[in-house]
C-alpha cells in the first residue's frame, strides 16, 4: 500500500509568489549597487557587412562616460555550446551577420549619457550581399555567412532507422506535405538584462538565466578567467521558455565593461532590442512523406526539416534534433529517415524554444488527420495504434519505463466528444488534436545529473542548496515541497540557497526539462539522508527500529507509539552536541547514454524518463473575414505524479496560449533582415479576451525513476498545443494548413483552395 | 526606454495652452492622455521641446445632449464615453468604436481629442530611431522612399482611429481654436488624405470639442484585429442611419477614411456599394496581414454593418 | 534642462522630488523611490506591466510624465499589504497558482484592484475585459481570472 503523502501532490501556494505579489522581488533590472554604471550597446545597421573601422574615441571623451569597448578588448574566443559550433565572438571584429549584431558598448554614470556617448561611435563597413532565406542560403552561389560551412549549412542532423524506401514501396497508402512556419518570439515580459560586478579579480553576475552553471563556464572561457572567479548569482527570472538557455552577447560586453571599469554595470535591453539581439525561434519547412499499411499502421517516414538558424550556431544540433525526437519518443517508427538541417542565415540568432518546431509537429500531426480520414479510421484510433507503450523502445534507442499517452488520449477527447464530432464536422467547426512525448533531461556529458546538500538549523528548520533554476514555472516551491514532504517540516521551515554558481553544484538547468525529474530527485535523495541521520538518533531516544520512524509536524515519534513524540529541534541539537550536525547530500544522475551525441551518434538512451500529453482543441472558422475563434482547448499531461497539482495545470495552460493560441496569431515578420514586429503591440502575444475555455487533465502514471513518481511538468502541451488547432483546422475546413501561425488572411486562402 | 529632453507646462486654459505654444516657436506638442504622443516621442518620432499638457482644461471634458446635438469635449475619455449612458443609447456607432479600441486601462487615459488625432501608423514607421535609421528614413521621415511599397516620395501609412470612423460616419463636426478664435468645421474637411501629415490643422491649433447631429442614430461598428484587446485596427468600418439616410466609412487603410452616402439599404444596391468600397480601398504591405485580405474585408465589413444596422433598427 | 519640484502621495506616504520634466513615473518610482515593483517590459504602453493606480484609476506608468502627477494620490503594488495583512488579490494570486514568472504581476493585481475599485462584484466577462489591458506570458490568465473572482465571491 502507497504511503499517505503530506504535502506532495497537494495544491499548495508557491514559496516564491509572496514575493513576486508584493513586489518584493528583484528581477536583475531592479538591482542597483552603490557606484553602478549604466551600459548601452552600438548595433549593426546592416545584414551582413565587413567591418572596416570602428572610431570610439569621440564616445570616450563625453563625460560621465567610464568605458567605450569593441570586439578588439575580447579575447578573440568563439563561443558554441559544442565544440564543433564555435562561431560566436559576442563583438565581432571581422564582420557583422545581423541587423542588431552587437559591435562595441560604453558604460556612463546613466542612461542618457551612455546613449549619447553610443552615438557618436563611428564605424566604417562594406556591406556584404545578404541571404535571408534558409533554402536559398542553401544553394550553390549564396553568399556564405561562416568560413568553413558550405552551403550555409550549420548542422545537418541525419537519421535513418529500417529501409525506409522499402517501407514506402510496400506501404497502402503515401501521402507528402510541406509545411512552413514563422518563428515566434521568446516574448518573456522581462526584457533580458545583466548585471556584472568585478573587484579583485572575482565576477558576480546577474541575469536571467536556465542555468547558472552553464553560463559561468562560457563566460570563464569567453573572459579567459578562471571558472572560481566567476560567479552567477541568484535573481528572480521573468520567463525563459528555452530562451535564456545561453550565454547572451550582454553578459560577455557587461563583464568586460565591469572588469575595464572595476564597478558595477548594469545593461538593460529595451523590448525592441530583446527581440532583435537577445534570441529568437527558428522559423521552419518541414517536408513530411508518410506512408501506411491498410489498418493504420504507420510503416514508413521520411522527413526533411530546415531550420532558419540566423546568424550563429547557438544551439543550433540541439534545436535542429529536438522536434523530430519528442515525436520518436511518441509514436511507433520502424523505418524512419530524418534530416535536418538547421541553416545560417542573415537574422537574429535562434536559440531552443519551449514551443520549438511547430511546422513539423503540427505538420505530422494533422497530415496524421487526414490520413486516418482516407483510410476510414479517425484521429483517435490512428494514433492508440501507433502510439509508444510502456516498455517499448524509440526508433534511435531510448527504452520508455512509464508512458501516459494512451490516458491522455483518452481522457482529454472524451471531454468534447470527440470521436462524434470529429466524424459529424459541420462546415467550419471542428475538433482537433496533437499529441507528442518529452524527454525528462537529454545528454549533457557530466552536467546531466544534479545534487543536492540538505542543512538543519538549529530550531529544527532546513535550508536545501541546489542548482535548480526557476524561471517562473515554479522549480523553487517544487523543491521545498518535495524536502517538505521528506523531512516532516513545513514547507515554511524551509529555505532555499539555489541558482547561484558559488553555493551550489553542477544542475543540467531549467531548459532541459530535468529540473523535476533530476532536480528534485537529488533534493528527495539529500533529505533522505538527512532523515536517515534524524532517524538513527531519533531510533535510541524513542528505542524504536529506524523503519518505524515517523517524522511529521516538526516530530518525531515511532509509528508503534505516536503519543511519545520528540521535537524534531531536539535532535537536531542533539547531533550538534555529537559533532555531526544534520547534514544531507544526495544527488541523482539519469539513464542517459553518454556516448549519444546529437550529429555523430543520434542514438542510445536520450533521457531517464519521458512525459506525454495530448491537446484537443475545438475551433470555428469565420467564412466571410477568415477569422479562427478557439472555443475549448483540453490538455492532459501525464507528468508521472504532479508534485504541485496547480502548478502543473499552469503550465498547460501557459502552453495552450504560447503554442495553441499562438498557432493563429504569433509569428516573427521580417523584411530584408529586418525583424518587422520586435515590440509587443505588433507581436501579438494572445490576451485574456482571445483565450478559450480550458480544461486540463493530469495523468498519473508513477514514474519508478522520478522524485515520488513525477516527470516533467507541462511541456506536451508546448509542445503539441498548435497541433491541435491545425488537425482542428483540417476537420473545420477539409484543408491542411500551409503556414502558421493561421492568420484571418491566410486563413482566407486557403479557404479559396481546393479541400484536401 | 527614456524620453529625450523635453520641457512639460501644463495650460488651465485654451488660452493658455495656445500661449505656451505660440512662444515655443511651433517646437511644442499638445499633450491630452499621451497614449499616442509619448510612444511616439520615446521612439523618436516626434521630437517636440515643450509638450502642454491639455488635461486641466475644464471646458474640453464632458458630454452634453441637446435636441440638435450631442457636444463631446475633446479631453473626454474613451472610457467616460463608453460608460455615457447618453452614448450607448443613442450613439451604438460610437459606443462600438469605444469599447473595441485598445484595452480598458488605455481607454481610461486616451482621449476622443487625442484618438482622433492620433498621427499615421506603419509596421516601417512606427519603429525606434535605431531602427528606421539602419533601414533607412522613409518618406515620412524626411527620406525619399516609402519602404512597403519601394515607391518614391510617397507615403501609405494608416491612419488607425476607431473613434474617427465612427464619427465621420455620424457626420461629426470639429470646434478648433486657435490664436485668431474660434472656427467649426466637419471633420472629414481635416483630413488631407496625405499619410505624412494627416492632419489639416493650423499651427498651434487645438481641437476643444466634437458635434455630433443630436437625435437617436441606428449604426454599426466593426473592426478587424488580430487580437481581441490593444490591437489598432487592420480596416474598420462604421455606418450610421437616419430617416434622410446613411453614412457608410471605411477606415484604417490609408491616411483618410472613404466615405459613402448611403441612400438605400436594399440588397442590390448594397452589394453594388460594398463592390465599390473593394474597388476604392488601396491598402499595401505594412501591417501584419496582406494587403489583399485587408481590401476584402472592406467588402465584407461593408455588407456586415448594413446588415447589422437593419436588424438593430 | 532643470529638474523640477513636485510633490504627491505614494502608498499614503508624501514625498516631494526634484524630477526631470521629461521624466516618466515608471522612472521616478523605480529609480527614485526604489519601488520597483512596477516594471517596464515594453516601454511603449502596450503591455501593462507598469501599471499602477494614480487617483483611484489605474495607468501605465511608462506613459506619464511625473509632473503630471502633481498632489496626485499614487497606490502601487508595495503599497496594498495593510498592517502587515495581504490584500485579498495578494492572497488569492497566491492561492490560485495565478503567479508564474511573475513580472506581469504587480502591473496584473493594480489593474484588477482598480476593477475592484469601481465594481465590487465585476462578473467573469467584465474581470477579462478589465485584465485583457495587461499581457500575460506564462499563465493562460486563466488562474488569474479565478483569483480575481474568487476575492468577488468572497466581498
Amino acid at each position: 500500500m502507497e504511503e499517505e503523502l503530506y504535502v506532495v501532490g497537494k495544491r499548495v501556494p508557491r514559496t516564491d509568489s509572496i514575493y513576486k505579489v508584493t513586489g518584493a522581488a528583484e528581477y536583475t533590472a531592479d538591482i542597483k549597487l552603490p557606484n553602478m554604471l549604466i551600459a548601452k550597446v552600438l548595433r549593426s545597421p546592416y545584414p551582413h557587412a565587413k567591418i572596416v573601422n570602428i572610431d570610439i574615441s569621440k564616445a570616450k571623451r563625453v563625460p560621465g562616460v567610464k568605458a567605450v569597448i569593441t570586439g578588439k578588448d575580447g579575447y578573440g574566443v568563439k563561443w558554441g555550446v559544442f565544440k564543433y559550433t564555435q562561431d560566436h565572438m559576442m563583438l565581432p571584429i571581422d564582420k557583422v551577420r545581423y541587423v542588431g549584431e552587437d559591435i562595441a558598448a560604453c558604460a556612463a554614470i546613466d542612461e542618457e549619457t551612455a546613449q549619447e556617448a553610443i552615438e557618436l561611435i563611428k564605424v566604417d563597413y562594406e556591406p556584404l550581399e545578404p541571404v535571408f532565406d534558409p533554402e536559398e542560403a542553401m544553394k550553390d552561389g549564396a553568399p556564405l555567412i561562416h568560413e568553413g560551412y558550405p552551403r550555409n549549412i550549420n548542422i545537418h542532423v541525419h537519421i535513418e532507422v529500417g529501409d525506409v524506401d522499402k517501407a514506402f514501396k510496400e506501404a497502402h497508402y503515401v501521402r507528402e506535405d510541406k509545411f512552413r512556419a514563422q518563428g515566434e518570439a521568446y516574448a518573456m515580459l522581462e526584457p533580458y538584462a545583466c548585471v556584472a560586478y568585478y573587484k579583485n579579480g572575482y565576477l558576480d553576475l546577474w541575469m536571467p538565466n536556465a542555468g547558472p552553471h552553464v553560463r559561468a563556464k562560457a563566460l570563464s572561457n569567453l573572459l579567459k578567467i578562471p571558472l572560481n572567479r566567476i560567479r552567477v548569482r541568484h535573481v528572480f527570472i521573468g520567463g525563459a521558455f528555452g530562451g535564456r538557455s545561453e550565454v547572451a552577447p550582454a553578459d560577455f560586453i557587461v563583464s568586460l565593461l565591469s572588469i575595464k571599469t572595476e564597478r558595477p554595470v548594469k545593461l538593460v535591453m529595451s523590448r525592441e532590442e530583446n527581440a532583435i539581439s537577445s534570441r529568437q525561434v527558428h522559423d521552419v519547412v518541414a517536408r513530411i512523406k508518410t506512408g501506411v499499411k491498410k489498418d493504420g499502421t504507420i510503416v514508413a517516414r521520411d522527413y526533411e526539416v530546415i531550420y532558419d538558424g540566423g546568424a550563429y550556431s547557438s544551439t543550433g544540433p540541439i534545436a535542429a534534433s529536438v522536434p523530430f525526437y519528442v515525436y520518436e519518443e511518441c509514436y511507433r517508427m520502424a523505418n524512419v529517415r530524418y534530416h535536418g538541417y538547421r541553416v545560417y542565415t542573415n537574422k537574429g540568432i535562434r536559440g531552443m524554444y519551449g514551443c520549438h518546431g511547430r511546422a513539423f509537429l503540427a505538420g505530422c500531426e494533422a497530415q496524421l488527420d487526414l490520413i486516418a480520414k482516407e483510410l476510414g479510421l479517425d484521429p483517435i484510433e490512428i494514433r492508440l495504434k501507433n502510439g509508444l507503450r510502456a516498455g517499448e523502445e524509440t526508433a534511435t534507442g531510448s527504452k520508455i519505463i512509464s508512458c501516459g499517452l494512451q490516458e491522455t488520449i483518452e481522457e482529454a477527447t472524451k471531454k468534447v466528444d470527440f470521436k462524434n464530432k470529429w466524424k459529424k464536422a459541420t462546415r467550419l467547426k471542428g475538433v482537433g488534436m496533437g499529441c507528442v512525448a518529452i524527454m525528462c533531461g537529454f545528454p549533457m556529458g557530466f552536467r546531466s545529473g544534479s545534487s543536492c546538500s540538505v542543512k538543519f538549523n538549529d530550531d529544527g528548520q532546513a535550508t536545501i542548496i541546489t542548482a535548480i533554476v526557476d524561471n517562473g514555472q515554479g522549480n523553487e516551491s517544487m523543491a521545498i515541497q518535495i524536502a517538505s514532504e521528506v523531512l516532516g517540516i513545513p514547507m515554511e521551515d524551509i529555505n532555499i540557497i539555489n541558482a547561484d554558481t558559488e553555493a551550489t553544484s553542477l544542475d543540467p538547468g531549467a531548459y532541459s526539462q530535468a529540473a523535476t525529474f533530476v532536480g528534485a530527485n537529488a533534493v528527495k535523495r539529500a533529505c533522505e539522508d538527512a532523515r536517515r541521520q534524524i532517524a538513527e538518533i531519533a531510533r535510541e531516544k524513542l528505542s524504536c527500529e529506524i523503519k518505524d520512524i515517523v517524522i511529521k509536524e516538526r516530530m518525531v515519534f515511532s509509528r508503534k507509539n505516536p503519543e511519545n513524540k520528540i521535537p524534531i529541534s531536539w535532535i537536531v541539537r542533539e547531533a550538534f552536541l555529537r559533532g555531526k550536525p544534520i547534514i544531507g547530500v544526495g544527488s541523482y544522475f539519469p539513464n542517459i547514454d553518454l556516448k549519444r551525441e546529437w550529429v555523430s551518434k543520434p542514438f542510445g538512451q536520450m533521457a531517464g524518463s519521458f512525459s506525454y500529453g495530448t491537446s484537443v482543441a475545438e475551433l470555428t472558422v469565420d467564412e466571410n473575414t477568415g477569422k479562427i475563434k478557439v472555443h475549448k482547448f483540453i490538455a492532459a499531461h501525464d507528468c508521472g505524479r504532479p508534485i504541485n497539482p496547480m502548478a502543473v495545470e499552469g503550465q498547460l495552460e501557459g502552453g495552450i496560449m504560447q503554442a495553441g493560441i499562438a498557432a493563429i496569431m504569433e509569428g516573427n515578420i521580417w523584411h530584408n533582415g529586418f525583424l518587422m514586429n520586435p515590440d509587443l503591440l505588433e507581436y501579438k502575444i494572445p490576451t485574456a479576451k482571445d483565450m478559450p475555455d480550458i480544461e486540463t487533465v493530469l495523468v498519473t502514471t508513477m514514474d519508478p525513476e522520478g522524485p515520488f513518481g513525477a516527470k516533467e511538468g507541462g511541456l506536451t502541451i508546448r509542445m503539441s498545443a498548435y497541433s491541435a488547432i491545425a488537425s482542428a483546422f483540417y476537420n473545420a475546413t477539409g484543408r491542411l494548413f500551409k503556414e502558421l501561425p493561421l492568420t484571418p488572411d491566410k486563413v482566407l486562402e486557403l479557404l479559396q483552395t481546393e479541400e484536401g | 526606454m527614456i524620453l529625450p529632453k523635453l520641457d512639460y507646462k501644463k495650460a488651465k486654459s485654451l488660452e493658455e495652452a495656445i500661449e505656451y505654444f505660440e512662444k515655443s516657436n511651433g517646437e511644442a506638442a499638445y499633450f491630452a492622455g499621451g497614449t499616442d504622443l509619448i510612444p511616439r516621442i520615446k521612439l523618436r518620432l516626434r521630437t517636440p521641446s515643450l509638450v502642454i499638457d491639455l488635461k486641466g482644461i475644464e471646458e474640453m471634458v464632458g458630454i452634453k445632449k441637446t435636441d440638435e446635438m450631442y457636444v463631446i469635449g475633446a479631453n473626454t475619455t474613451i472610457f467616460e464615453l463608453k460608460n455615457s449612458e447618453i452614448i450607448r443609447e443613442n450613439l451604438p456607432t460610437l459606443y462600438e468604436a469605444c469599447a473595441q479600441t485598445s484595452c480598458e486601462v488605455l481607454q481610461m487615459r486616451g482621449t476622443i481629442g487625442g484618438n482622433i488625432l492620433q498621427d499615421t501608423r506603419c509596421l516601417f514607421y512606427n519603429k525606434s530611431l535605431t531602427w528606421r535609421r539602419a533601414k533607412g528614413f522613409c518618406y515620412k521621415m524626411g527620406g525619399n522612399v516609402c519602404h512597403a511599397t519601394g515607391g518614391k516620395n510617397v507615403c501609405y501609412a494608416n491612419y488607425s482611429s476607431d473613434l474617427a470612423t465612427a464619427l465621420l460616419s455620424l457626420g461629426s463636426k470639429l470646434v478648433i481654436v486657435g490664436k485668431d478664435g474660434q472656427r467649426k468645421c466637419d471633420f472629414e474637411e481635416i483630413l488631407t488624405g496625405k499619410p505624412e501629415k494627416p492632419f489639416n490643422l493650423r499651427q498651434g491649433e487645438i481641437v476643444k470639442e466634437i458635434i455630433i447631429p443630436g437625435g437617436k442614430r441606428q449604426g454599426a461598428f466593426e473592426k478587424i484585429r488580430i487580437r481581441g484587446s490593444i490591437d489598432y485596427p487592420l480596416i474598420n468600418g462604421a455606418f450610421t442611419m437616419d430617416s434622410k439616410g446613411g453614412k457608410l466609412v471605411v477606415g484604417a487603410i490609408g491616411s483618410k477614411p472613404c466615405v459613402y452616402s448611403v441612400e438605400t439599404i436594399e440588397e442590390e444596391r448594397v452589394k453594388i456599394l460594398s463592390e465599390t468600397v473593394f474597388n476604392d480601398l488601396k491598402p499595401v504591405n505594412n501591417t501584419v496581414v496582406s494587403p489583399v485580405y485587408r481590401k476584402k474585408m472592406g467588402k465584407v465589413i461593408a455588407i456586415k454593418l448594413i446588415e447589422k444596422t437593419k436588424k438593430g433598427a | 534642462m532643470r529638474n523640477r519640484k513636485i510633490s504627491f502621495t505614494v502608498n499614503n506616504e508624501k514625498v516631494t522630488l526634484h524630477v526631470r520634466p521629461y521624466e516618466t513615473l515608471l522612472e521616478t518610482l523605480r529609480e527614485r523611490l526604489l519601488l520597483t515593483g512596477a516594471k517596464e517590459a515594453c516601454g511603449l504602453g502596450s503591455c501593462g506591466a507598469c501599471t499602477v493606480i494614480v487617483n483611484r484609476k489605474p495607468v501605465r506608468s511608462c506613459l506619464i510624465l511625473t509632473l503630471e502627477v502633481e498632489d496626485a494620490i499614487i497606490e502601487t503594488i508595495e503599497g496594498l499589504k495593510k498592517n502587515g495583512n495581504l490584500h485579498p488579490l495578494q492572497k488569492a494570486f497566491m492561492e490560485k497558482g495565478a503567479v508564474q514568472c511573475g513580472f506581469c504581476t504587480p502591473g496584473m493585481i493594480m489593474t484588477a484592484k482598480s476593477l475592484l475599485d469601481r465594481n465590487s462584484r465585476p462578473n467573469r466577462s467584465e474581470i477579462i475585459e478589465a485584465i485583457s489591458s495587461n499581457l500575460c506570458r506564462c499563465t493562460g490568465y486563466k488562474k488569474i481570472i479565478e483569483a480575481v473572482e474568487d476575492v468577488c465571491s468572497k466581498e
